[in-house]
């Protein structure tokens, strides 16, 4: 492996060395500082390079300049392009210059830089390709072939059990945008489609601030698409990163969950599936919730909902687990758990299996609050009771509760940690 | 601030590089005092956007932190504002513990 690293800052060029050598022990690592070199001209033998890391902002002069220039040459080899995090307008410009990957550098483990490098130079390096490597690279070769009028897909991000989620842009004005392409699996087997249409059709009937945006739909050559919005702030997994929010943005968070179950739940529809990974942040710090894979229509829900266990254990309700029917209370509850988890930075229940956690939700009382979040004790209990019927019964009734019992409080005061209590 | 955000782990083979990581903090907090007496925002914009960048890598934190704070107070032009994260970062600086794993 051949590497020519190029960023400005010393500190990230010693660290992304050692991650490199790490993986690759007789890795050859040229580190190039653009403060004392100026792009390399047509005499630099890019061609004996597998891959360039190249930042977007190198002291003097624009990553994507060089980019550009670099990707103009017939020798260039792959490039990993570094950005801002919360910056993906520059990831796509990056992408349509040419980079071949893009990573953002606040959240650029050595996992992600080894798995990064490895697709890069995978003919290059290694004979022969890992299944998981595979895979990721038929992910990445699916994005490259689907059409979508007016949409560039540019590179997979992502990958779920239905689907696989690529980071696209706006053909007229760069905007970054989520396309989404179900499995092939999924696009044979017609109720997982249907689970999947349905959702496209839900999300599109909420048109709540709190709701994904979704701005199209469709099939080219059997790839089923959705087109959504891209949430620069990530998602509450990322926020919270194992560790307990701040009271204060703690309750920020839950109150902005309650408006977005208000909306949903009032056109009728139950999420069912409520998790860290499913509450995406905007860069303006809104909050709103993604996923409506296991959504169900609440008349549905309360029909036909009986005897179907879906769900994540950790955030399941008593109900959910029993495989009951469902109601608003559902969500509740789920909001509830998440609560905990971002007060405490722990998950409400553990356990060696899935079905383990499940049986918490239905048999073991929620552990109580750490002294210093005793303010919340009581909001919690009524959140997560065992019996929906003792239960908050809906999104309002929880939103008055924190009204009369919290003064609201911008997420600018995260830092201070204690409760503003009437 | 409370004694357990002094605290930052960092793998044991990243060792040999925390010396040259922590002179380049020590450099950059010059750097902003000085950027900050020639309320040159630009400068102090870019060193704070650098701090985000290098902290979180390294596994410190509050230098991201800190350094998403100047990148926005240098944007706004804040100066008491910047003066303050300026004395925030040279205090944790001197009271960083690091522990390797």
């Amino acid at each position: 492996m051949r590497c020519l690293l190029v960023d400005d800052d010393e500190d990230l060029r010693n660290l992304l060395s050692r991650y490199i050598r790490g993986q690759w022990p007789d890795a050859q690592i040229e580190a190039y500082d653009p403060l004392e070199r100026d792009l390399p001209d047509a005499a630099f033998p890019l061609k004996s390079y597998d891959v360039i890391i190249l930042d977007y902002m190198l002291g003097r002069g624009d990553g994507l300049e060089w980019l550009k220039a670099l990707k103009q040459r017939g020798d260039c080899p792959k490039i990993l392009f570094l950005t801002g995090a919360g910056n993906e307008i520059i990831a796509v410009r990056a992408m349509k210059a040419g980079a071949d990957d893009y990573q953002r550098k606040q959240e650029l483990t050595r996992e992600k830089l080894i798995t990064s490098l490895r697709e890069l130079t995978a003919s290059a390096v290694e004979r022969t390709v890992s299944p998981d490597l595979a895979a990721r690279m038929e992910g990445h070769d699916l994005g490259a072939k689907v059409r979508i009028p007016g949409i560039k897909v540019l590179h997979m991000i992502g990958e779920g059990g239905t689907a696989r989620v690529y980071l696209a842009s706006r053909e007229d004005d760069d905007e970054p945008l989520v396309v989404k392409i179900l499995r092939q699996e999924i696009v044979l087997n017609k109720k997982a489609l249907e689970r999947f249409m349905e959702e496209y059709a839900m999300v599109e009937r909420i048109q709540s601030r709190h709701v994904a945006r979704i701005f199209s739909h469709g099939n080219d050559h059997n790839n089923v698409y959705l087109v959504m919005e891209f949430f620069e702030g990530g998602d509450l997994s990322k926020r919270l990163g194992g560790k307990p929010v701040p009271p204060v943005e703690a309750l920020h968070f839950f109150r902005e969950l309650m408006f977005a179950l208000g909306d949903i739940h009032e056109k009728g529809i139950l999420h069912r599936d409520l998790k860290p990974q499913n509450l995406m942040f905007r860069r303006d710090g809104t909050l709103a919730i993604v996923d409506f894979g296991i959504a169900k229509n609440i008349a549905a829900a309360d029909r036909t909902g009986a005897g179907e266990v879906l769900g994540t254990p950790r955030y399941m309700s008593p109900e959910q687990v029993q495989g009951r029917a469902l109601d608003l209370r559902t969500d509740i509850y789920s909001a509830g758990v998440l609560l905990y988890q971002m007060l405490t930075g722990k998950h409400m229940f553990d356990g060696e299996t899935a079905m383990e956690v499940a049986m918490h939700h239905l048999n073991t009382e929620a552990p109580p609050l750490p002294a210093h979040l005793d303010p919340y004790q009581r909001l919690l209990e009524k959140l997560v009771e065992k019996d929906r019927d003792a239960r908050f019964r809906n999104a309002d009734e929880v939103i008055g509760f924190l009204s009369r019992k919290f003064e609201q409080a911008p997420p600018a005061l995260a830092d201070k940690t204690q409760p503003l209590l009437h | 601030m409370s004694a357990d955000q002094y605290k930052v782990t960092v793998a044991k083979d990243l060792a040999d590089l925390i010396p040259v990581f922590m002179k380049n903090r020590h450099k950059e907090l010059d750097s902003l005092r000085v950027a900050l007496a020639a309320a040159d925002f630009e400068q102090l914009r870019q060193l704070g956007h650098r701090m985000k960048g290098v902290g979180n890598s390294y596994g410190f934190e509050h230098v991201s932190t800190l350094g998403k704070y100047i990148e926005d107070g240098a944007r706004s032009g804040d100066r008491a504002a910047l003066q303050a994260r300026i004395n925030e970062y040279q205090d944790y600086l001197s009271k960083v513990q690091i522990a390797y794993e």
